[in-house]
């Protein structure tokens, strides 16, 4: 007689009943990691453009950093929100626990809070006093940093679990989570350059969140198919997720703002599509970069409660740290 | 003073209990053979041959902890009405009916052994290392001086970050009062120098308690005298270097000893520790965003300020 570990697993499960809990990271959840990545990479842009050019980048530095100061306030006040006892949010700072992603995070809203607040004074204060311009420009190695962190721990973040989806594709999510961050951020950003009449500016960031958008696809697309060689990708073909998935994240995130460009290359110089149309592609980056989170956090739910997806992923295969 | 409804061990006046210290300073070595000091590793073994599915261990459990009723209801799932383990279930017998042939088919035939039944109480596995406390930003989540993972009602906020650590859907958050729940075998009860109350509680012994070494040697004897009686197909999930105790869980405190595919009970069958998956994720993050700050200064985008087409 063989040891029933000897034998192959053949679907069997508890009664089909989940043999993990779902997480529950809502809508707002979503809104935190779009807001942050949103925050941390504007910093890294104003780094960027610190560090390439003259008074010439003053305009898009300033609204870069006061970007990310809302940016931030807005992620935290959500982030506190989505907490099931709200009021003990200052228990995240008692201890410091290099394994946990989301003890990274919480420090990581201290540094780049404190670090962004110093770049917005130095924009506020710096022509009045001379101190407060210093202050400016020294957080902003800090701040960039820091914001290049936001950008990408939350990714992180949902990999360092159980859960089968996210913790199947560590790598091409967290890639994905950053250039995502870095699309939304030179979208939001284009889209307050035009506002401000800096067209030329605006059109470099729309080169940027293009690239970043590429990326983005290019890493999502490695993270489709490493979910589906686990076995884990069904959450996502299906139901709210699907939707959220493919009509909103490819479509208003990818296609349309691919569109949208595209008709505003070829319309010829002076047309009036030539303006219009680029914030239409940044507006759809934008939703399609909530709607990605969002997906993926409503998908992990689900994958929770499939235990065949569980149980598939947990077949005895090494850890797959490395993929 | 009669002491009430106390234990007669805990009365000074029960007969037999003359000199004996009263409260019983370490009542497990009576209950279980098993003294209780700090710095020693305590769990569960819990012999899924030996249960006979009277939840008894889940009634002591909630007793015991003042947990409130879950769901009241018929699952439907063989006797198994209470579900799943979460905030205010901290044991949770599970029932496997084995008929022979097609789902629909009736058992008319006895086996020997266990009859048509697999029967298991499941609990927090008290992991070592514990991915639910590795997790935890807030410390709330904490080993104790008994080796066991324990939260502290006091720090936890409800991030429910330990939610989906956890590789067996253990901890839950409590929609009563927004903080972390599971099992602390009984905490408050080892530092009495008691048994805790499942085990304590357990007609069979299916439920063990004691020094996580000793009981693993014990469930190595176990395991070797239900092969020599004929159930060959018994081994330990959870034990050091067993099914359960794999991919950075060096060892579950609390351990099983099974007849069937893990899967089969609800556990998976290589449970991994999640913390390793973090710095490769991080790591190529920063580089995508590096990259693309790179792209950035090519592209200028500090330059063309003001400009007008």
């Amino acid at each position: 007689m063989t040891k029933p570990m000897e034998e192959p697993w053949r679907g069997e499960t508890y009664h089909g009943r989940s043999a993990l809990k779902p997480a529950g990271f809502d809508w707002k959840v979503a809104a935190y990691i779009l807001a942050q990545g949103v925050a941390g990479s504007a910093q890294v842009i104003a780094g960027a453009a610190r560090a390439a050019g003259g008074a010439d980048g003053d305009g898009l530095v300033r609204r870069a950093r006061l970007l990310s100061v809302a940016g931030n306030l807005l992620g935290t006040a959500v982030l506190v929100g989505h907490l099931k006892t709200p009021k003990r949010w200052y228990n995240m700072l008692r201890i410091v626990r290099p394994q946990s992603p989301m003890s990274w995070g919480s420090w990581l809203l201290v540094v780049f809070g404190a670090a962004s607040a110093a770049t917005a004074l130095g924009e506020l204060l710096g022509g009045r006093f001379r101190w407060a311009w210093r202050l400016g420009e020294a957080a902003q190695a800090p701040a960039s940093l820091a914001g290049a962190g936001m950008s990408v721990y939350t990714a992180s973040l949902l990999s360092t679990t159980s859960n089968p989806l996210w913790s199947a594709a560590p790598v091409p999510l967290a890639a994905g989570f950053g250039a995502a961050s870095m699309a939304n951020a030179a979208s939001a950003l284009a889209l307050l350059q035009r506002n401000a009449g800096e067209h030329e500016s605006a059109r470099r960031l729309e080169t940027l969140a293009a690239l970043a958008a590429g990326g983005e696809y290019a890493a999502m697309r490695a993270a489709e198919r490493r979910w589906s060689e686990v076995g884990v990708e069904a959450p996502l073909r299906e139901g709210g997720p699907k939707a959220l998935f493919g009509p909103a994240a490819k479509g208003l995130g990818v296609a349309l703002p691919v569109a949208a460009q595209a008709l505003a290359l070829v319309s010829g110089p002076g047309a009036p599509a030539r303006d219009r149309l680029p914030p239409v592609a940044s507006l759809g980056l934008l939703v399609g970069g909530f709607a990605l989170r969002h997906a993926l956090l409503r998908a992990g739910d689900d994958s929770a409660k499939r235990p065949g997806d569980y149980f598939r992923a947990a077949q005895g295969q090494p850890n797959r740290a490395d993929r | 003073m009669d002491g009430g409804l106390a234990h007669p061990r805990a009365v000074p006046s029960a007969p037999g209990m003359d000199g004996v210290e009263v409260p019983v300073p370490q009542e497990a070595e009576l209950t279980c053979g098993t003294r209780i000091e700090p710095g020693k590793s305590y769990g569960f073994f819990t012999d899924t041959t030996l249960c006979i599915g009277c939840k008894a261990c889940e009634v002591a459990c909630k007793e015991w902890n003042a947990l409130p009723a879950d769901a009241v209801g018929l699952t439907g799932h063989s006797y198994d009405n209470t579900g799943a383990l979460g905030a205010n279930t901290w044991r949770h017998v599970a029932f496997v009916e084995r008929l022979p042939g097609t789902p629909e088919a009736r058992g008319t035939e006895m086996p020997p052994f266990q009859s048509n039944w697999l029967m298991m109480s499941d609990v927090c596995k008290h992991c070592d290392p514990a991915p639910c406390l590795e997790a935890c930003p807030t410390g709330a989540l904490f080993r104790t001086e008994f080796d066991t993972v324990v939260v502290q009602q006091d720090i936890c906020n409800g991030c429910a970050y330990c939610v989906p650590a956890c590789p067996f859907g253990v901890v839950e958050i409590s929609t009563g009062d927004g903080k972390a729940h599971k099992c602390t075998l009984c905490y408050d009860r080892l530092k009495g120098g008691m048994e805790p109350a499942c085990a304590k509680a357990c007609p069979t012994d299916s439920i063990q308690f004691g020094v996580v070494e000793e009981l693993v040697e014990r469930a190595g004897r176990r395991v070797e005298a239900l092969e020599a009686a004929g159930q060959e197909r018994a081994y330990l999930y959870g034990a050091p270097g067993t099914p359960g105790a794999t991919n950075g869980l060096e060892r579950l405190n609390a351990f099983f000893l099974l007849t069937e595919r893990p899967e089969v009970y609800g556990l998976p069958a290589a449970p991994a520790r999640p913390a390793p998956r973090a710095r490769p994720g991080i790591l190529a993050g920063l580089a995508a965003v590096a990259g693309l700050a790179a792209a950035a200064l090519v592209l200028g985008v500090g330059g063309g300020g003001g400009g007008r087409r």
